[in-house]
């Protein structure tokens, strides 16, 4: 019988053990500590040991508090973070993206941070685009680390070996440059052509930039009249000229290129442009076959009319809802936006600063980074836009926008074909939205 | 005669019933005990998200909205057989199946034939054998997406330099090329796992009778195709089988090597199942999980009345 006892007691325990293990750690403990649970979702082991440092500076700040860092591989992270916020359980402050804010807000995941901003400290130190993204629908959800911006990563050495005197300006300019470069029989190919996932993310960044007169600046899919960009009579010429550079200066596998295919293609010195998010800049610097003399960056490329359109992204810190712990937990997050924390994570991690002033900073006036200074300096050809990447049908359009791209690079689809597509499903979910 | 005159009379034993009864109660109390953390586990773990899944199926459950989840019938399983994707994915689907599981059951047969004499560092050979197994699929995918690389990979080096190409072969670029690349990748997974099973059943064909095939003067290929493998045609179905299943299940390696492109024609029935995942669209998702579940469920009965069939034999 004592071995039953035994048994059933054992037994329970691990039931027990297994009920524990559903908890989380949380919650003012009854000698005043706090322990937050913070969870990242962009994860890298380069950046999560800054974020980790960053968190430990809080922790010496304010003795008392602990913060647990919950870093999901990046793939899982947006669902693992999902069913954590669904459950109201284990999340304090959590990572916000501008593609995932609207799902989270409009199930009441998010805690508006309306009324504590504004009286920050240092909320007057955040750029006007940093406050600005705050701001939806009346209420602040997350406050932005910084801002994903493109650039064109080229070849110095290439380019002046064809015979031109400087990096392309539009995407005519690309075209003609990246042709003349190509020459497959030595594996030199003009642009790293970007066919598979996020693919549609540059030909749009091409209409916006032939567009760009009269685009709707915050609805930057939009143009002032109400249309889609992809009924505009410019959008046939910018995706004829974005799509030759496929057919006159890529390679043909650039049908299936995503990131990883395209940055390596540009580190192992095959490809001569690149455009990309600043964060490639940490990579292609430690590129073992191309040396910092033979690469730069350039401004992202204009239309007809000399202007281009930034499609900034961005993504930050935002407070759970269901936090026990909102107070400490507003508090990280202004910890996280103050001006040495915020600066140090933009450059740690190759971001557009969203503190006012910080581009004055020698990191950011040179090498790669003077175009993105250069690009913010000069915002009239420049101009910042807003995509809206916070529509309950973004991940459905960058699905299909990725398969009619490559359906195009494959031949069974024309430039008019998925303009008229992309036309069309843009008109009808506007007007199912109204 | 009634029977009761040719059945001879039961001898009435003492039993001691009492004592039965309170040994049986206590000895099922200590097993249920010992398994009350498993079935806890597979409960919580395995039929709880099985029946959300089901239950998900029938209602609009998006990510956008999870305020609100009505009760929509049928229509999410509407969706999905309406939508022109479904006929390419299904087809894709069969593609990746059958493509996939003949060569893994002939490549691994012959390499469990390779493996079933005793040899010198017999061991050290099946462990390399092996080796694939314990590797993550979506590893592999992301092994082969490299090795399958136009310009960088070594799939076309090799061919390259071999004389067999004159030109690099855009692997994953092609639509043809790609449902070629991706299978070779699962093919080369897979074997392992028939070569595990199948050599395990030829270790199991006893000796004496392929001898006494031998003594009448039965050949090699002969005892082969009249002894072997009828006497493990089993396992080669229960293998066949399972891998028919997983393979069907399994999107990883072609979510790594082509995230279902070039243009859809790598989409298979569980990578699209995915894309309605992280469209938000639970409902949907859930509907073609819910599908699959059935067909497979029908498979495995067919192929438990044909186990059964055999068995009687």
């Amino acid at each position: 019988m004592n071995r039953t006892r035994t048994g059933l007691t054992a037994s329970l325990a691990t039931v027990g053990l297994l009920a524990l293990t559903a908890c989380t750690p949380g919650g003012a403990a009854a000698d005043g500590t706090v322990r937050l649970q913070m969870v990242e979702s962009l994860t890298n082991p380069a950046r999560t040991e800054v974020v980790r440092e960053l968190l430990d500076e809080f922790e010496a700040q304010n003795p008392g508090v602990t913060v647990d860092l919950v870093s999901p591989p990046t793939d899982q992270a947006d669902q693992k973070l999902q069913q954590m916020l669904q459950s109201g359980r284990g999340v304090d402050v959590l990572e916000v993206r501008d593609s995932t804010v609207g799902a989270f807000s409009n199930n009441g995941w998010l805690y508006d941070l309306s009324d504590d901003v504004t009286g920050w400290a240092g909320w007057e130190d955040l750029t006007d685009n940093a406050q600005a993204v705050t701001e939806a629908d009346g209420s602040r959800y997350f406050v932005p680390y910084g801002f994903y911006g493109l650039s064109l990563f080229y070849r110095t050495d290439l380019v002046e070996e064809a015979g031109f005197d400087g990096p392309p300006k539009s995407w005519e300019d690309l075209l003609e440059q990246a042709t003349a470069i190509q020459d497959p029989a030595q594996n030199t190919y003009g642009y790293a052509f970007r066919g598979g996932q996020n693919g549609f993310a540059n030909v749009v960044a091409a209409i916006e930039a032939y567009t760009i007169d009269d685009l709707d600046v915050e609805d930057a899919y939009r143009l002032e009249d109400g249309s889609t960009i992809f009924a505009a009579p410019e959008a046939q010429d910018a995706v004829d000229t974005y799509f030759s550079l496929f057919e006159q200066a890529s390679p043909p596998s650039a049908v299936s290129w995503g990131y990883p295919e395209m940055v390596e293609g540009f580190t192992n010195g095959s490809t001569a442009f690149l455009l990309q998010d600043p964060e490639v800049i940490a990579t292609v610097a430690q590129s073992t076959t191309i040396d910092e003399s033979q690469w730069s960056t350039a401004p992202l490329l204009t239309g007809p009319t000399g202007r281009a359109a930034q499609p900034l992204a961005t993504a930050g810190w935002g407070v759970a809802e269901a936090s026990e712990n909102k107070e400490a937990a507003v508090d990280l997050v202004e910890f996280l936006s103050g001006a040495e924390p915020a600066t140090r994570f933009a450059q740690e991690n190759s971001l557009v600063p969203i503190i006012d002033g910080a581009g004055e900073d020698p990191f950011y006036k040179e090498g790669p980074w003077s175009s993105y200074v250069a690009m913010t300096e000069d915002p009239e050809t420049y101009v910042n836009v807003v995509q809206p990447r916070g529509v309950s049908w973004w991940t459905q359009w960058e699905q299909k926008a990725d398969q009619d791209l490559q359906a195009v690079l494959l031949g069974s689809m024309t430039t008019t074909e998925l303009l008229a597509e992309w036309d069309t499903f843009w008109t009808e979910k506007y007007a199912a939205e109204q | 005669m009634t029977a009761t005159a040719i059945r001879p009379a039961r001898r009435q034993e003492q039993r001691p019933p009492v004592r039965r009864t309170r040994f049986g109660r206590r000895h099922a109390l200590t097993i249920l005990a010992f398994l009350s953390p498993a079935i806890v586990f597979v409960c919580w773990f395995t039929y709880y998200p099985m029946l959300q899944g089901v239950h998900m199926a029938f209602r609009d459950w998006n990510l956008w909205d999870l305020t609100s989840t009505p009760w929509v019938g049928w229509a999410n399983f509407a969706t999905i057989l309406n939508d022109p994707v479904f006929p390419v994915v299904a087809r894709n689907t069969v593609v990746w199946v059958v493509g996939s599981i003949v060569p893994q059951l002939v490549i691994g047969f012959l390499v469990a034939l390779g493996l079933w004499r005793r040899f010198r560092f017999r061991g050290v050979y099946q462990a390399l054998v092996f080796y694939p197994w314990a590797v993550s699929g979506f590893l592999v995918g992301m092994l082969f997406r490299w090795m399958f690389n136009a310009e960088f990979g070594v799939a076309n080096d090799l061919l390259l330099k071999a004389g067999v190409i004159e030109a690099p072969l855009p692997w994953l670029a092609d639509p043809a090329l790609a449902m070629t690349a991706v299978i070779i990748a699962n093919v080369w997974y897979g074997v392992t796992f028939f070569a595990i099973m199948i050599l395990a059943a030829l270790q199991s064909v006893p000796d004496e009778v392929l001898e006494a095939a031998a003594i009448d003067g039965a050949g090699t290929v002969r005892r082969l195709f009249s002894i072997v493998i009828p006497y493990i045609s089993t396992t080669l179905a229960l293998t066949v089988l399972l891998r028919a299943i997983w393979t069907f299940n399994s999107p990883e390696i072609i979510y790594a090597m082509t995230a279902g492109g070039p243009a859809g024609r790598t989409h298979i029935i569980t990578t699209w199942m995915i894309e309605y995942t992280q469209q938000g669209s639970y409902g949907l998702a859930s509907a073609i999980g819910l599908s699959v579940m059935v067909v497979l469920l029908v498979f495995c009965a067919f192929y438990l009345m044909a186990m059964r069939r055999v068995n009687q034999r």
